[in-house]
């Protein structure tokens, strides 16, 4: 009888590496060992204040603040990103390093569930300020980060609320914009031209979240539009330059108290200071292609912006099934409880099911993350801990002296783009795809569910689920459609086992 | 069906077709709005003056002879561009059922367009998502002579805020099953709320309505509401279908238009082979969706055997598929899908708020097969 025990570590190796892969199935199992222990207290923690910050602030005031969306359809939510900004949200998730709270970031995701399952609109008015955030971090440049995270920062102290948005979808590119093999045949039109001290850029950009609120804008352009893949110039555009504005707040179905904004660049100067990321100057100290280059700085911001999508969807999952669930105990159907229903039981249970199912999914890829993407270098037990204990005046000096010089950031960019294997961000890319699939698709699931589920009740405002599905719907497009996300999944998990295989080429020449 | 119906239907249907096209596609945003805007009065003007309130009365009160088929053509054009004006036909309309159905001395009687002058005067509000066999009624009659008088909470009365009378179900204390009273909304003892905000059909707005000894009239014998109920709610399940079918049609329509003109990757999204699929998945929808309206609409009015059988597998079906096909539609256009500038959004929640017609659609399956294994007497 052969003995397992027996297989030689080579065969093992071989066995494994056999698809599918080991290492792409087990991103949790093998992170266990090597998070530290901290994180499932920070995210107890965590997941506490969310649920206070439901009780005391989003779920008392969720239907207010959609009537008033209603009523006044260009209103901003400043009361409330005053009072996130108070409790310092925008902060939390920011290392100590450069001043921030230094929660870990895989526990943005768990706050995100929480605060989405009383209100999407509301969780995304502090998520997507993280999205800015995480784009300002994939472009390594350490000496913005420790500027701009103390903006933030200071904005706290002084009650000025500093949020930081992304802005890369333009009027004629939505799905080109997230995939390099896209964006050359797309119509890209945000051209930063090279002058003397800066850039000049010019062109528009749409749907943006929290574009009105936001004091700092990542905005991607390209010095080049008919290669614009190898051309990104990612550049922090500040409220107020000269040339730069605010178009329109646009009418959504959902998510309403959160504005999607139209950001309009005419001649606007951007001071070579406020450069993140010059695709070009990166490629002359790396040993990656600018196109590589591209899409690395793509996949870091996707495969976290893509989980914490799917924990948007974990969160209305279950804030659908919260209200089916209160509906089913309060209400009687052909004269006894619906509670006591066996078809209202297995409905709930599935439910259920789809909302830990979510979870499971975003928690996945933020493992893969901790284990090969941005939260890396932060969950590295040494410096995990150090960041914990150190005093804060000490950080701050260490990071004034350290980050000022562009040796740091080139450092950080030989470390995290050219020792970061394809294989390892393809892992982190097909994985924020998945959970973006599953949670989007089970949130509007659920929904619908709670919808039949609770008939005429549901479609009343004041019972809070219609909200839930108007909300949910817009999951499947955000963050690239649900059909990029599945074949941005083929590419990176599953194009590679028949190697003549060709992804974004079918129907080109129809 | 003869030749001169045949004819009538495609005239009616072509009628329809082009008053949605003038009367409801250019201002769909905005009478969406309301109750945040102003309630679209005239174009329910126009549709009272060209008969779409009368369409299922008997042909001597200017109707189409009880059939179902017209009611639905009409429902099915007006859902394709703006399905709100066909909440407020299908609302009126099965109050009118309930008024034929529930027979008595007065009830169809009631019915009658005449000596009604305005649109306020001839609608007819009632509870159109709601079976009061499966979910108490919240109102209760108590007898006083010849009449009634009705106390309690009726809520989401569709139609309440505007129409000048309602068509509800009452449960009078001590005795089983329920009634159908007829109230006029203008009684010193009825108070609505404002419009209550909901999902989607806004312009087709509901109330929560409290009436306090608000006298009402019978309609048919007390206690048997449910039978009423069960007949006009089994045929409006086929307007209900070809409401979902409109929808749905309007819905793939607008979705292959838009992949036709935008383009992504250097080519129009239509030749996307993923949006191609979602494209293929809407035009079996829609055409299944349309045959299964069309062929119950053919066994109400032919007077087939098992005729409520095919209107509520027609329905449980085409809105099922209508929530689904919406949701795609959406989709394909992305995020402007997602705007209030295009129509899509508001079919996606057309959709989803008339499959509560009539009652929980898991209930309308366990009814469905409740008959089946039962027998008819089974259902509430």
């Amino acid at each position: 009888m052969h003995d397992a025990r027996k297989a030689s570590r080579q065969e093992i190796d071989r066995l494994l590496a056999r698809e599918p892969v080991f290492e792409d199935l087990t991103c949790g199992l093998r992170a266990v060992s090597r998070l530290p222990a901290g994180l499932v207290d920070e995210t107890r923690q965590v997941v506490a204040l969310a649920r206070k910050f439901n009780d005391e602030v989003v779920r008392p005031r969720v239907l207010a603040m959609e009537r008033t969306s209603f009523e006044e359809p260009d209103a901003l939510p400043w009361e409330f990103v005053r009072e996130a900004n108070a409790r310092g949200f925008y902060s939390l998730w920011l290392p100590r390093i450069f001043g921030g709270k230094g929660y870990a970031m895989p526990t943005l995701s768990d706050f995100l569930e929480e605060i989405s399952s009383s209100c999407l609109a509301m969780a995304n008015l502090i998520g997507v300020h993280y999205l800015g955030v995480g784009t300002l971090c994939a472009t390594w440049n350490l000496r913005l980060m420790n500027e701009i995270f103390r903006h933030v920062v200071a904005g706290e102290t002084s009650g000025e609320p500093c949020l930081v948005s992304l802005a890369v979808t333009e009027p004629g590119a939505g799905t080109d914009v997230e995939e390099v093999e896209l964006i050359d045949r797309g119509q890209v039109t945000c051209l930063a031209r090279k002058v003397p001290g800066g850039w000049v850029v010019n062109g528009s950009k749409v749907f943006i979240s929290n574009g009105h609120l936001s004091t700092w804008h990542m905005v991607i352009a390209y010095a080049d539009l008919k290669h614009p893949s190898e051309s990104v110039v990612v550049l922090a555009v500040k409220t107020g330059s000269p040339g730069f504005s605010f178009g329109r707040h646009e009418n959504k179905m959902g998510q309403r108290a959160c504005p999607a904004s139209e950001l309009v660049f005419e001649d606007c100067f951007v001071p070579d200071d406020c450069v993140c990321l010059d695709l070009e100057q990166v490629s002359r100290h790396s040993s990656h292609t600018r196109k590589k280059l591209a899409m690395q700085v793509i996949d870091y911001v996707v495969s976290t912006s893509r989980a914490g999508v799917c924990a948007f969807g974990a969160g209305v999952a279950r804030g659908a099934f919260e209200e089916a669930l209160r509906f089913a105990a309060e209400t009687e159907v052909a004269g006894r409880p619906l509670i006591h229903h066996e078809w209202a039981q297995g409905r709930l249970a599935d439910m259920y099911k789809n909302a830990a199912l979510s979870r499971l999914a975003f928690a996945e890829t933020n493992h893969a993350n901790a284990l090969h993407g941005m939260f890396r270098p932060l969950l590295w037990k040494p410096f995990y801990y150090l960041m914990k204990v150190a005093p804060a005046p000490v950080l701050d000096a260490w990071a004034r002296r350290v980050f000022s010089s562009e040796g740091a950031t080139r450092l950080a960019r030989t470390l995290f783009y050219d020792r970061q294997q394809e294989a390892e961000y393809h892992r982190t890319s097909g994985w924020a795809s998945l959970a973006k699939c599953v949670g989007s698709d089970l949130g509007v699931q659920n929904c619908r569910l709670a919808m039949e589920f609770m008939g005429m009740a549901g479609l009343r405002h004041d019972h809070r689920m219609e909200k839930h599905l108007r909300d949910a719907k817009l999951l499947q497009i955000y963050e690239g459609t649900n059909q990029l996300n599945r074949l941005n999944l083929f590419k990176c998990l599953i194009a590679r086992r028949v190697p003549h295989a060709v992804v974004f080429e079918d129907g080109r020449t129809p | 069906m003869n030749v001169t119906k045949q004819e009538d239907l495609a005239l009616l249907a072509e009628t329809a077709q082009s008053f949605a096209a003038r009367e409801l596609a250019s201002g769909r945003e905005v009478n969406d709005r309301y109750p945040f805007g102003p309630f679209w009065s005239g174009v329910l003007d126009k549709a009272f003056e060209v008969g779409f309130l009368h369409i299922l009365l008997p042909e001597e009160w200017g109707g189409m002879g009880r059939e179902v088929t017209p009611l639905a053509a009409v429902l099915r054009a007006v859902s394709e561009v703006d399905a709100s004006l066909a909440g407020v036909l299908f609302t009126h309309a099965l109050a009118q059922e309930i008024l034929l159905a529930a027979g008595g001395p007065a009830g169809p009687q009631h019915a009658s367009p005449d000596g009604l002058h305005t649109v306020r005067e001839a609608l007819l509000a009632c509870p159109a998502f709601l079976n009061p066999g499966e979910t108490e009624p919240g109102l209760e009659a108590a007898r006083r002579g010849e009449k009634h008088l009705l106390s309690g909470k009726m809520d989401y009365l569709v139609l309440g805020g505007v129409a000048a009378r309602a068509v509800v179900p009452a449960r009078t204390p001590g005795r089983p099953g329920y009634s159908f009273f007829l109230a006029d909304l203008a009684s010193a003892g009825v108070a609505v709320s404002d419009p209550v905000l909901s999902l989607g059909l806004h312009a087709c707005p509901a109330v929560d309505a409290r009436f306090e000894r608000v006298p009402a009239e019978l309609l048919g014998t007390e206690g048997e509401g449910h039978a009423a109920f069960r007949d006009a709610a089994d045929r409006m399940l086929a307007a209900a279908a070809s409401m979902a079918a409109g929808i749905l049609q309007g819905s793939f329509r607008e979705a292959l238009a838009y992949a036709r003109q935008r383009s992504q990757g250097g080519r129009q999204i239509v030749h996307w082979p993923e949006v191609r699929m979602m494209l293929a998945d809407m035009a079996v929808e829609a055409r299944v969706a349309e045959m299964c309206a069309g062929e119950a609409c053919r066994a109400v009015d032919s007077g087939l055997a098992d005729w409520r059988l095919s209107c509520r597998a027609a329905a449980i079906h085409s809105l099922e598929l209508a929530v689904k096909a919406t949701t795609d539609g959406v989709q394909v256009l992305g995020g402007v899908g997602y705007m209030k500038d295009f129509g899509q959004e508001k079919r996606f929640r057309d959709a989803q708020h008339i499959q509560a017609l009539l009652g929980l659609a898991p209930m309308k399956k366990m009814d469905l097969i409740a008959s089946l294994v039962e027998g008819p007497e089974a259902l509430p």
